[in-house]
């Protein structure tokens, strides 16, 4: 009899993801197990539980999903469970933190495609920024597009140091070249958005980031893209469904809004955690993987 | 292809009940997820996460559950999780905490079942003492006897706890168009005399109404008792007992035992979870739907 499909969902956090659970479960993993509070120099052992379990036909059939909130510690995760392997007794492995990777993924994407079409341009002509971004949304957002050469921006709203330490940590893990600065008020905002070619938002829900006031000093502006769905909008005057509509209060910039984000990135969390069953090599998938399938995506 | 019908099921305590899980399974739930040690103010979160995560259309197949074990707190949650919302994305959610309002629901339900085809009569008016009636049952029980018209007074141990538990009652889950009071279990003696209705919401193993209590109810009609651990919390009544007349009472009262309300509240339990599943616009379910599903289930089982 064929083994059932197994998903493994470990997480650092007290409770999985709902968001998670959903979207494992509509792409055709039989069984889902649940495991919350697992930490990083837990991986180890309960990576090996899982392979030793069920022969090498059956390690086929299961796979490990990797959530919490923290992307740094997701990636220590997915390179924990990576070493834990013992050939042939292995799984595939996606680490996507509260979405995250996905999300980021879809965002830079699509932001990208409207860049090209709309501009003839490229990520690495372009100075970019990220408000909410010491988030994981943010955080994941802001190395995509560093290391497709933006020069790229975190930006909180509370803190410079957390921005700018975030913004190091992350240049040392994963080598691209982030900064990080603050802007809490209007004036700081518009002083920063005056040269920026896009603006990435990924703060949170229900909260107006930048007005349509603040926005009308980008000089700038080619593309937008805001992840926020709940009103009103992160950017003033981005519609949920834009991809690629011109956005008012500005020359000529466009906007991507968030469920046209939210369309690519359910598409790349499902064809990331299908090729994890379909493959007959296992898979270490994290936010590059999800950059790569959400720029096929699109291109397709 | 239909989306498997997920149902999040969210606790404040540290394990989901497996009768929970069972039941939700069995009312066609594929997949019972279970959220542990939920603080009510992550219930925005965890529900943000579950309805951004599908289409509206795979949102049908989608539901939240809520446990846990204080009354007050799964109300709050209920309406957290209806706030953070928006149309089309909904799901339907239910709040049953240690199952006690379709265990109050279903026993309030059979007991003016009982009212009506044994004495021709209804709650209105009717005086009605809660025993043990701080707890989680007892509560819902006070509350739905109370918006059935009936005068309702919660015995407990202690004054402060019950009057405090009466005014939960009368407040929040009443919102102030109830009047249920509060006495001491040191003056049952004077209530007992003049009750029509007792419900016996105590702790397991205790007897909250002794055998000459009951010979002293002169109007009792129907006393009902969830306890299924022996001794029974009222003298007399068998769990099994189901409309049988209670030995002792010179009234010719009927009581109903903890497996006659445990059958309705299994039915009702199972059908609330069943109609998450069939709803076109999401539900949110709480005891007074679980008191409507327990009447119409009532009514259609005979």
């Amino acid at each position: 009899m064929a083994k059932r499909s197994i998903l493994h969902m470990f997480d650092p956090m007290p409770n999985n993801s709902p968001f998670d659970v959903n979207m494992a479960l509509d792409c055709d993993f039989d069984a889902l197990a649940t495991y919350a509070n697992v930490k990083p120099d837990s991986m180890h052992r309960m990576t090996q539980d899982v392979i030793f379990s069920r022969g090498p036909k059956g390690v086929k059939q299961t796979a490990i999903f990797i959530g919490g909130r923290d992307i740094g510690v997701a990636i220590d995760m997915l390179n924990s469970a990576k070493k834990s392997m013992v050939p042939p007794f292995e799984v595939s492995v996606l680490a996507d933190p509260s979405g995250a990777f996905t999300t980021a993924a879809a965002l830079v994407a699509c932001v990208e495609k409207e860049l090209k079409t709309k501009f003839n341009k490229q990520l690495k002509d372009c100075k970019a920024l990220v408000f909410g971004g010491t988030g994981p949304v943010g955080i994941a957002t802001g190395v995509i597009a560093s290391l497709a050469g933006a020069k790229t921006c975190l930006v909180d709203h509370f803190s410079s140091d957390a921005a700018q330490s975030l913004a190091e940590e992350y240049n040392r893990r994963f080598k691209c070249n982030l900064s990080g600065t603050i802007a809490t008020f209007d004036e700081d905002k518009i002083q920063l958005i005056e040269d920026a070619d896009l603006i990435f938002c990924t703060a949170k829900a229900g909260i107006q980031i930048l007005s349509a006031e603040v926005l009308s000093h980008a000089k700038q502006l080619k593309v937008v893209g805001d992840v926020n769905a709940v009103p009103p909008s992160g950017i003033a005057g981005v519609q949920v469904n834009d991809f690629g509509a011109p956005l008012a209060h500005t020359e000529n910039a466009v906007a991507v809004g968030p469920l046209a984000v939210g369309n690519v990135k359910y598409k790349v969390q499902h064809a990331l955690l299908s090729s994890m069953l379909t493959g007959e090599k296992p898979v270490y998938l994290d936010f590059i993987a999800a950059f790569e399938k959400a720029k096929e995506i699109l291109n397709s | 292809m239909n989306k498997p019908f997920i149902l999040h099921m969210l606790t404040t305590a540290k394990n989901l009940s497996p009768f929970d899980v069972n039941m939700a399974v069995d009312a066609g739930w594929l997949a019972a997820i279970p959220y542990i040690n939920v603080e009510p103010n992550e219930v925005c979160g965890l529900v943000q996460d579950t309805i951004f995560s599908r289409s509206p259309k795979g949102l049908k197949n989608t539901g939240i559950f809520i446990g846990g074990r204080d009354t007050q707190q799964a109300m709050d949650m209920l309406k957290n999780a209806q706030k953070c919302m928006f149309s089309p994305f909904e799901v339907s959610v239910f709040a049953d905490p240690s199952g006690a309002f379709t265990t109050a629901a279903a026993m309030v339900a059979v007991v003016e079942d009982e009212l009506k085809t044994k004495f021709a009569t209804n709650l209105t008016d009717k005086s009605v003492l809660v025993l043990g009636g701080t707890g989680p049952v007892g509560q819902v029980v006070a509350v739905l006897a109370a918006q059935a018209g009936a005068d309702v007074r919660i015995i407990g141990r202690e004054l402060a706890k019950a009057q405090q538990i009466a005014d939960i009652c009368n407040q929040d889950f009443g919102a102030g168009k109830i009047a249920v009071t509060a006495s001491i279990d040191a003056d049952k003696a004077d209530y007992i005399k003049t009750a029509d209705v007792v419900f016996a919401t105590g702790a397991a193993g205790i007897e909250l109404l002794s055998a000459e209590l009951v010979a002293s109810a002169a109007q009792l009609k129907v006393a009902a008792d969830v306890n299924a651990v022996p001794p029974s919390g009222i003298a007399g009544l068998d769990p099994f007992d189901n409309g049988k007349a209670i030995a002792g009472s010179i009234s010719g009262a009927v009581g109903i035992g903890a497996l006659a309300i445990g059958n309705v509240k299994y039915q009702v339990q199972s059908r609330l979870l069943k109609k998450m599943t069939e709803v076109d616009k999401p539900v949110f379910l709480h005891f007074e739907h679980a008191f409507a599903m327990a009447r119409d289930y009532i009514v259609a089982a005979k």
